[in-house]
């Protein structure tokens, strides 16, 4: 998706450089960057998927601990 | 958030503190006298008494931070509610894209959630996020202020992945509200709520410096598309964003450093933190005589850094006709005794021991510009954020006490 939005901001911009549509497109470009970046950022940290499950909801099946 | 106050004749009880929660109070008082009736059963002289509980005026303090990183996300806010205690994280059972923090202590909310205008509708009107118009300053008002107050509310979620409105997500009133995103002192009536506000200000080269980390792994950028859309941006943000400077309590100007002639890497910053002089609860940071003009290299005999080390500067200034002082920070901390040695030199931290500062800074290490003066001077602020709490409540609890006592 980033690579769409930046070839559209690139095509209306070489018409009008100063034109509104140039700067929202360029906008738009950002924001989805940054968005993006972020769920990177997320997906690094996010580590096993279970163990955040488990931490909610001790009692179920699949977070039972047994000790000896 | 209630104070209440036992009234007898003749004395009088405070009860002091503030409740939030239903609290049970069991007032015993003794009798002054009991005697014996005629046919020998005591009575008691009851005394009368009166309990008050005036729900005061909430203790929720509203902070500001204007920051053109989006929202939540930020570094700071990481920073900030750690200082606070406890991790903040998204609202479990929410909208997975809601953009709001929540923590023991602390909500942080993005303004973008007030966006009237969700993308389509921004491209429509042309107009960028950045644009005014774009944004609902009215619900903004009315949902802060309702939260200051201690009202819940009902805020809008504006998702960034799919660029729509939607629905909204209920917040509770915090002790600690904090306000994220590009205009949280635009509108005169939000500037008249916040109780402290920050302006992070990032200078083009560095930002330009960032952004290139940031995006040069995605497919489709370039150098060209990153400059492009950072010059695209410019007007907008000069216009609108910018002129928020002169309502900040603090602005933390990050530049590229002066140590290194001609370094374009953005690794090393000169970091600004300009505080406005005559802020109440707010009690400005100095280095060794305030008001005066120092320049600092610790690196010396004491201290060995390598390079390029760390200089310091403090003075007095001006600032958008604004009385400041600044203390700047320009190098990298390389080791703990750096650290240490250069706030143990610092006054007016507002921290409750010896070296709170780095062990904050060192339980987040690995964030970015934990060597730095963003990530040292993002923790300082954060405990006059605590300062300023703490005075704050102190004040709104003793004058109930001091009207009942009067």
């Amino acid at each position: 998706m980033i690579q769409k939005k930046i070839r559209e901001a690139e095509e209306v911009c070489s018409q009008d450089k100063t034109s509104d549509g140039c700067k929202v497109a360029w906008d738009e470009v950002e924001e989805i960057s940054a968005a993006k970046s972020h769920l990177r950022l997320q997906l690094m940290h996010s580590g096993d998927p279970l163990q955040s499950f488990c931490q909610e909801h001790p009692e179920t099946e699949e977070c039972r601990t047994y000790q000896d | 958030m209630a104070v209440c106050t036992v009234y007898t004749i003749p004395t009088t009880t405070h009860l002091g503190g503030s409740f939030n929660q239903n609290k049970q109070v069991f007032f015993n008082y003794k009798r002054s006298s009991s005697f014996p009736s005629s046919n020998n059963i005591l009575t008691s002289v009851s005394r009368p008494y009166v309990i008050t509980c005036s729900a005061g005026e909430s203790q929720t303090i509203v902070i500001g931070l204007a920051a053109d990183s989006g929202c939540g996300k930020s570094t700071f806010m990481r920073r900030l509610t750690s200082v606070f205690g406890g991790a903040a994280e998204p609202p479990k059972g929410g909208n997975p894209d809601s953009n709001t923090l929540i923590s023991d202590t602390t909500t942080v909310i993005c303004l973008d959630d007030f966006h009237s205008l969700d993308r389509t509708g921004r491209k429509e009107k042309g107009v960028t996020a950045l644009d005014p118009r774009a944004n609902d300053f009215d619900l903004m008002y009315e949902q802060v202020k309702a939260l200051k107050e201690g009202k819940p509310v009902d805020k809008p979620i504006y998702n960034h992945v799919s660029g729509l409105l939607d629905p909204p997500e209920l917040i509770q009133p915090p002790k600690i509200l904090v306000i994220e995103g590009l205009h949280p002192m635009y509108d005169a009536r939000v500037r008249e709520l916040l109780d402290f506000s920050i302006y992070l200000d990032i200078s083009n080269e560095v930002k330009f410096a960032w952004k290139i980390q940031r995006d040069m792994k995605e497919r489709g950028h370039s150098l060209e598309s990153i400059k492009a859309s950072i010059e695209a941006r410019k007007p907008d943000f000069d216009a609108y964003i910018d002129p928020q400077k002169q309502y900040a309590d603090v602005v933390i100007e990050v530049l590229p450093t002066q140590l290194i002639p001609d370094d374009d890497e953005g690794k090393v910053l000169r970091v600004k933190m300009i505080q406005k002089e005559g802020v109440k609860y707010f009690n400005p940071v100095y280095l060794f005589d305030e008001g005066s003009t120092i320049s600092w290299i610790p690196c010396g005999r004491k201290l060995t850094c390598s390079y390029p080390g760390i200089k310091f500067s403090y003075g007095p200034d001006t600032f958008y006709d604004n009385e400041v002082t600044v203390v700047e920070m320009d190098g990298q901390f390389d080791r703990l005794d750096e650290l240490i040695y250069v706030e143990s030199h610092l006054s007016n931290l507002s921290t409750k021991f010896y070296g709170e500062v780095t062990q904050q800074m060192l339980k987040h290490q690995d964030f970015p510009g934990s060597n730095n003066g963003t990530g040292f001077f993002q923790t300082i602020i954060g405990l006059k954020i605590r300062d300023l709490f703490e005075q704050i409540v102190a004040n709104r609890s003793a004058a109930p006490a001091a009207a009942a006592k009067a």
